[in-house]
């Protein structure tokens, strides 16, 4: 069939590729003398030569060779018979996008496809030489055009799919015009096992590596190469699936929201989630082109590639259990115990409320005000408080009498943890102290020069806890320096330890995870302000607020970013976790309830002044204070 | 407010300064009162010498050698890499290192342990295997052990964290490779123990487990396309066993400048395991396998590592097969 001469016996070296390679003018069939190389893959080469049929024209014509890899015979000439089929479906294709088929032959382990050669470029190498986006309009008019053969593909009977929608598959001819080249026959010469190797195809839908195609397929690819010209980014260098990552408008503000939306929802991974039809696609397209709103409003369920749930309540929904008043700002957090909650107050009042009706039980005054946050101990019945006016009081839970003080020699900011029958306190004096529960008498302290404002982690063998010149020290629990891990700035937020590490923020902008046996740092994570928060630990991340006015949610091992939550101002509440959801406090005014798996909103409620405390949580109840001088008991 | 406190009887009487001994350099001590005589309640009294109050005058002795029974134990660890049936190179490459010490100070053991899968014809496999091992191994050293045995504790915020280290150095191996063997390729699974800490980076479908006698579970994530559409529900873990592009990672070093290495912090318990290994072990031995094997061997790491490669081998031994088991000291 092929004139076996027109082979050549060494290959050039400028058509290297694949063994016996065609030589410059070669000849085919008598017809097609070979006059370049258009491209060379690992399945065979395309060849530009000209069509010696029409002697005074200079007809170009593209020349598909593919070689027949499959080792086994039967398969070879099933190979042989699936190509033949295929080559005579797509000649009987008749579409301005499409290259129109002259010819097709087969010579030994050989198949040839001849047709029409497009004078133009590939969208893959137009996409690799420009440094600009791509203007929307001319995207806009590709995709209709993309849109327009594809409907002309999956309306075809027998329907055709054509699976390997791609840039490097697609050309723009010198004409401007966009024509759809390779409709992946040469995979029907594909065979055999391949090693460990890297790359994926990066554009193909999920469904296609269970060997499915249907026109979602197409749909997705179609999605898949937008979001490749749009944002610039390269699919096949990315982790597979992972368009949703890198938001088109993020990348390109040019674009308009709807082409966005288009492509994102083109991209679901369930094909039932995506446009059913190309169809669906061109009339939008058609509109953002026009400008104005889209003559098609956009289905926007499962544009969103989560699952829809109940999140997002109307704050009118949230029932407020009580509110009660207090004299001044409350800037600390509530403690609860056995159905009573406690807060502290800068009217200076330790305050004893119902939890059930809000009713006040007691109030224990100092001479200060209160910025720190209880420590209940329910072996000895006494709530444990700091205050401004340099004392720390055990006062009995009950008649809310004072049972011991402590007198230090500047201010108690720092909020009292009671563990191992100790109350272990710092002060604006410099020290950590470690008091007796029962009497308040002194077991030790240390002296770390500068004041301590912040909560004192202890653990089974621990005491750690930060300091106002950004030092955080580990100590044992006989008060003996263990390790010292330096911050830049101060340290204010409370230590929280999980799995051999200790996490904490730092007015340096940074949440740190130290190593808890000798204080070496494990990952940071920088936010864009100061962190006064205290984190928590749930569910494999690390939880807390940023001066920046986010909620952050960090990898516990990696220490890298899994949601952040944006709020209207700074965030110095602490996080409190209850039954799938976090509760905070933002400078916002407003008390967040977040989902914890995505980060996303549950609720809000909005207070008369910022809110730095923290919540606490008790039966189903958000017990948290505002500067606008209310505790408030919120339904989780 | 203050004739309220004296009227309820809160006015502080009989103050009694008290001045642990602990602390002789501060001049003067906090004054603490107690008017009511509160009950006391009875301490853990090994807790209770620990804290040492009222009156104790003597310097307590460090909490460890209370608290924590050192067993002296060092990181016991077998390692073993085999070519397989089929393939006529070892592409694969370890290494292990490890300091155990004895002493009054509190070291932790230390221990770097690497397993690599090279890829990439006329032996470029095998040397971007290697040359990765080298290259973490080299700024591991420089950047942990060194400063560790300098006696370093702590830090300060200026100093590379460990997880940094740990991918500084697969990235560093990422441009080594890509420069000097362009047209090879590698995965990299490293792990860093001190005490009971694994600090593991991470890049391509070698795997890292965790094994202790109530189970195993995979520390590791492998960046293999069958894994990711695992991971969004579009295959399931039993059709990924045969899937025809199951070999196919998204990641590895030496393929693009920008690398981006998994870094993971993890707690070891006290006599666990923590087996690294290669994908010519994993693909034909199950999870189960793995964790009853190593169980079964307790202390013997090295013939559990023989055992392994020669089920693996007796499967057919599809790729090169290398394995390294690490045992965490301490009881159970």
């Amino acid at each position: 069939m092929v004139d076996t001469k027109q082979f050549a016996s060494e290959p050039k070296k400028e058509l290297l590729g694949v063994d016996g390679a065609l030589q410059l003018n070669s000849v085919l069939m008598k017809r097609y003398r070979i006059t370049g190389v258009l491209g060379v893959g690992g399945m065979g080469s395309v060849y530009q030569a000209r069509d010696l049929q029409f002697p005074s024209a200079e007809r170009f014509v593209a020349v598909k060779e593919m070689l027949n890899l499959s080792q086994d015979p039967n398969l070879r000439s099933i190979s042989l018979k699936n190509f033949e089929r295929e080559a005579n479906l797509l000649a009987a294709l008749s579409h301005p996008a499409i290259p129109t088929i002259h010819d097709y032959f087969t010579h030994k382990d050989r198949a040839y496809l001849v047709m029409e050669y497009i004078n133009g470029k590939d969208l893959e190498t137009i996409l690799n030489t420009v440094t600009e986006p791509i203007p929307i309009d001319m995207v806009l008019k590709w995709s209709i055009d993309l849109c327009d053969v594809l409907s002309y593909l999956h309306s075809h009977d027998p329907i055709i799919i054509f699976r390997d929608m791609k840039p490097a598959n697609i050309m723009i001819d010198n004409h401007g015009r966009l024509r759809l080249i390779d409709f992946g026959i040469a995979r029907t010469f594909q065979s055999g096992e391949k090693g460990t190797m890297i790359g994926t195809e990066g554009y193909s839908a999920p469904e296609q590596y269970k060997g499915m195609a249907a026109p979602q397929s197409d749909i997705f690819g179609f999605g898949a190469t937008l979001h490749h010209i749009l944002t610039g980014h390269d699919p096949r260098l990315e982790p597979p699936f992972t368009f949703a990552d890198r938001p088109i408008r993020e990348a390109n503000p040019l674009v308009p929201p709807q082409l966005e939306a288009i492509v994102m929802k083109a991209l679901a991974f369930d094909p039932d989630q995506r446009f059913q039809s190309i169809a669906e696609i061109k009339p939008i397209l058609e509109s953002i082109l026009r400008g104005g709103a889209p003559a098609v409003t956009l289905p926007m369920e499962g544009i969103t590639l989560d699952e829809p749930d109940e999140w997002g309540q109307q704050e009118t929904s949230i029932d407020t259990r009580w509110k009660f008043k207090v004299e001044e700002e409350i800037r600390s957090s509530p403690a609860y115990y056995s159905g009573v909650v406690f807060v502290g107050s800068y009217d200076t009042n330790l305050w004893a409320i119902n939890a059930e009706n809000g009713q006040l039980r007691w109030k224990f005054p100092t001479d200060g005000g209160i910025g720190t946050t209880p420590a209940i101990s329910p072996q000895e019945q006494v709530v444990v408080i700091g205050s401004d006016d340099y004392n720390l009081y055990a006062i009995d839970i009950r008649s809310g009498r004072v049972n011991w003080k402590m007198t230090a020699h500047g201010p108690v900011r720092s909020s009292p943890t009671i563990k191992h029958g100790h109350v272990f306190v710092g002060s604006d004096d410099g020290n950590l102290y470690a008091l007796r529960i029962n009497t308040g008498r002194s077991a030790w302290k240390y002296d770390a020069g500068v004041p301590i404002r912040c909560s004192p982690l202890v653990t089974d063998d621990l005491i750690i806890f930060g300091t106002e010149s950004g030092d955080v020290y580990g100590l044992d629990l006989s008060g003996q320096l263990k390790w010292r891990f330096k911050t830049k700035r101060s340290v204010m937020s409370m230590p929280v330890i999980h799995g051999g590490l200790v996490f904490f923020g730092s007015f340096d902008y940074h949440m740190y995870a130290v190593d808890i046996k000798n204080g070496w740092s494990v990952w940071r994570f920088r936010t864009g302000k100061p962190i006064i928060s205290s984190p928590i630990v749930v569910d494999e991340l690390v939880i807390f607020g940023s001066a920046d006015g986010y909620v952050y949610a960090l990898d516990i091992g990696s220490g890298r970013e899994r949601w952040k939550f944006e709020t209207g101002n700074q965030v110095i509440s602490s996080p409190v976790y209850s039954d799938g959801a976090i509760y905070i406090g933002g400078v916002d005014g407003k008390v967040y309830s977040i989902d914890i798996r995505k980060g996303r909103e549950r609720w809000t409620y909005t207070t008369g002044g910022p809110v730095s405390g923290s919540p606490c949580v008790a039966d189903g109840v958000v017990y948290i204070g505002s500067t606008d001088h209310h505790l408030y008991a919120l339904k989780a | 407010m203050d004739l309220l406190r004296r009227i309820l009887g809160l006015q502080p009487t009989g103050e009694q300064p008290v001045t642990p001994q602990e602390t002789p350099e501060t001049p003067s001590d906090p004054v603490v009162t107690s008017p009511g005589g509160a009950p006391t309640a009875p301490l853990d009294p090994q807790l209770e010498d620990l804290m040492a109050s009222e009156g104790r005058t003597r310097q307590l002795p460090p909490l460890e050698t209370v608290l924590t029974p050192s067993e002296g134990a060092r990181l016991n660890y077998g390692q073993f890499s085999d070519v397989g049936q089929i393939r006529d190179n070892n592409q694969d490459s370890m290494l292990s290192m490890t300091l155990s010490m004895t002493g009054n100070d509190q070291d932790p053991n230390f221990g770097l342990f690497i397993v690599a899968d090279g890829m990439g014809g006329h032996e470029d496999g095998e040397k971007a295997s290697a040359m990765t091992t080298h290259v973490i191994a080299k700024y591991v050293t420089k950047d942990i052990f060194v400063p560790m045995l300098n006696g370093e504790t702590g830090g300060d915020a200026d100093r590379p964290t460990i997880i940094e280290v740990l991918r500084n150095a697969v990235q560093k191996a990422n441009d080594v490779v890509a420069e000097r063997v362009p047209d090879g390729g590698t995965t990299a699974t490293a792990a860093a123990v001190m005490g009971n800490l694994a600090y593991i980076a991470h890049v391509g479908d070698s795997r890292a487990y965790i094994i202790t006698a109530d189970g195993i579970e995979q520390a590791t994530r492998d960046h293999s396309l069958v894994q990711r559409l695992i991971e969004l529900d579009q295959l399931t873990p039993e059709d990924a066993i045969d899937h025809p592009q199951r070999n196919v990672l998204y990641r590895a070093i030496g393929q693009s400048d920008n690398l981006d290495v998994d870094a993971i912090t993890r707690h070891l318990p006290p006599a666990s395991y923590l087996l690294i290994c290669s994908d010519g072990l994993w693909n034909l031995v199950t999870k189960e396998e793995l964790k009853q094997i190593v169980i079964t061997h307790q202390d013997n790491t090295q013939s559990a590592c023989e055992a392994l490669v020669n089920l693996a081998n007796e499967r057919g031994g599809t790729d090169n097969i290398t394995v390294v088991i690490i045992r965490v000291p301490g009881k159970k």
